[in-house]
């Protein structure tokens, strides 16, 4: 039997505007309440990725360009870079809703959020983000004096990198009690490598590499592990709850988008 | 039609010849000074850039106080470009102030965190302190004259599918709808005995997040209503506009500006390439 070919619908593009400005609307109040100072729209607690991160998930390549506009005019208003330099910084917004969307299409995960032991679904974030968090600290601890100075920050590095691992790892098993194996294991590797890629690209874009870089290169580091422990906290905590209440929902209007646009 | 600015924070370009421009000028001017920023390098330039945008604000009839909305984001990076500058890098040039923080003894030679303020570090950091001045007055030049209703035409004019122009439209309508959503749950919470004027932060924070659930129903919920709407007159996402009610062509006015813009950019590159 063939295949029903899926075509882009008025809900698409609709649901995609409203996203696109809840985002926004929620990039300029938590780059307000909860700023990373000296980067302005960097939020310590970026919620707006609680949006479009699982909009990506659901509606693919939509998701992933409601996080590039939304970030783009949070650039310019309250942030005030440039259009060029916000043209630019906002791509860390659209890879950061793109790798997840990617990851669930390259696993074909059907996402399916039923808790199986809601306590592993609950302390699975917490395990997941201070891991990461704790192997970002090492590692920039190694890199930036570990190789020049060697001891004390060498032990330090050790230290947090094996701490740090085994949270992750401790946070992959309860991934795999959580529920469905796949949809969870997709889930965990779309937190880590969407908020790692999306700080390198954000903190890159304000430091090194922009027409030109609003700031010195000097604050790459701050910015970047401020950017990835948001990130971390935010996709894990809230971004996870909104998938598992609201996938249901997506699948039941047929919002759900199987291919990258419909 | 009040502009984005206008909408987002009561900012309103007040020239009516300014707002009589094309879309595509009102663009063109704070794309030239955004180009022309990467091709500053020395104080001097810097500055008249600065001078240009802040001429180009006013010639739009933007009062130039609107800079206050943005002070925050002002004070935070240029205090942040200094710290960076004075803690966190080693510029060659004559030392006006030094002071070590902090110094122990590593494994491989002495850790030493020192204050150090050069005559190189104090031009580079106002060369990207006035940058951002620059910056943000480009920012208000765009944001300040360029309406939602300029955004579509301009898209239309382009001839651009009914999709991408409902979609600009509904994002700029969208973000009314959600505040007032937002303000509709925040009442139905405080008529449930939240006090937002007595909880804590986090607690604050607690519950506008789980405030986002029945929000991004809602969205869901309108977004069906209005597809519906869409549906049942017969447009297509793809379909085009054959004629429309609005000319929208370039004016003399408008090549002026787009003439100087263009010569803008150019001369900041030349300037940049003489350095």
């Amino acid at each position: 039997m063939s295949e029903v070919k899926r075509r882009v619908t008025w809900m698409h593009i609709v649901t995609f505007a409203f996203a696109t400005a809840i985002s926004y609307v929620l990039a300029v109040v938590s780059s307000l309440i909860f700023p990373v100072l000296g980067a302005p729209g960097v939020s310590a607690l970026y919620v707006a990725s609680a949006i479009y991160v699982p909009l990506g998930v659901w509606m693919g390549l939509w998701g992933a360009l409601a996080g590039y506009l939304s970030c783009f005019f949070l650039g310019l208003y309250p942030s005030g870079y440039s259009v060029v330099q916000s043209l630019i910084w906002s791509v860390a917004d659209f890879i950061e809703a793109f790798i997840p969307a990617l990851i669930y299409r390259a696993m074909r995960v059907d996402p399916d959020f039923r808790a199986k032991r809601p306590w592993a679904a609950k302390m699975l974030p917490l395990f997941i983000s201070t891991g990461t968090v704790l192997l970002l600290i090492g590692m920039t601890v190694q890199i930036l004096w570990g190789a020049t100075y060697g001891e004390p920050f060498t032990t330090a590095y050790v230290v947090l990198v094996y701490v740090g691992s085994a949270l992750a790892a401790i946070g992959i098993v309860m991934g795999l009690l959580a529920g469905d194996v796949r949809t969870w294991m997709a889930q965990i590797l779309s937190i880590v490598s969407a908020a790692f890629c999306s700080g390198l690209w954000g903190a890159g874009t304000l430091t090194v590499f922009n027409l030109p870089p609003p700031l010195p290169a000097e604050l790459f580091w701050p910015i970047f592990v401020g950017w990835v422990l948001s990130d971390l906290i935010v996709l894990s905590v809230i971004g996870t709850a909104l998938l598992v209440a609201l996938t249901p929902v997506f699948k039941r209007t047929g919002l759900l988008v199987r291919g990258w646009w419909a | 039609m009040p502009t984005i600015l206008g909408e987002l924070a009561g900012v309103e370009a007040t020239s009516p010849e300014y707002m009589r421009l094309h879309v595509l000028s009102k663009l063109a001017l704070p794309l030239s000074i955004s180009i022309s920023i990467l091709f500053v390098k020395d104080p001097a330039s810097a500055l008249s850039l600065v001078l240009i945008a802040g001429l180009a604000c006013k010639a739009a009839g933007i009062p130039l106080s609107s800079i206050k909305k943005y002070l925050a984001v002002i004070v935070s990076m240029s205090s942040f470009i200094v710290l960076s500058f004075a803690l966190f890098t080693r510029m060659p040039g004559k030392v006006l102030y030094e002071a070590t923080l902090y110094k122990f003894k590593a494994e491989k030679g002495v850790f030493e965190w020192t204050i150090e303020v050069t005559d190189t570090s104090l031009t580079y950091a106002s060369v990207f302190i006035l940058r951002i001045f620059a910056m943000v007055l480009s920012a208000i030049l765009l944001l300040g004259t360029v309406t939602d209703r300029d955004l579509i035409w301009g898209l239309r004019s382009l001839k651009l599918p009914f999709g991408a122009c409902v979609a600009a439209s509904l994002f700029f309508r969208g973000i009314q709808f959600f505040v007032a959503d937002f303000n509709t749950i925040r009442e139905a919470m405080m008529a449930r005995g939240v006090d937002f004027a007595k909880i804590s932060l986090a607690r604050k924070f607690l519950l506008y997040i789980n405030a986002l659930i029945p929000l991004l129903s809602l969205m869901i919920t309108r977004s069906y209503e209005v597809s519906l709407a869409l549906e049942a007159r017969g447009i297509a996402p793809s379909s085009r506009a054959l004629s429309s009610y609005h000319r929208y062509g370039l004016s003399h006015s408008d090549y002026i500006v787009l003439v100087l813009s263009l010569s803008l950019s150019l001369a900041y590159i030349l300037w940049w390439w003489l350095l």
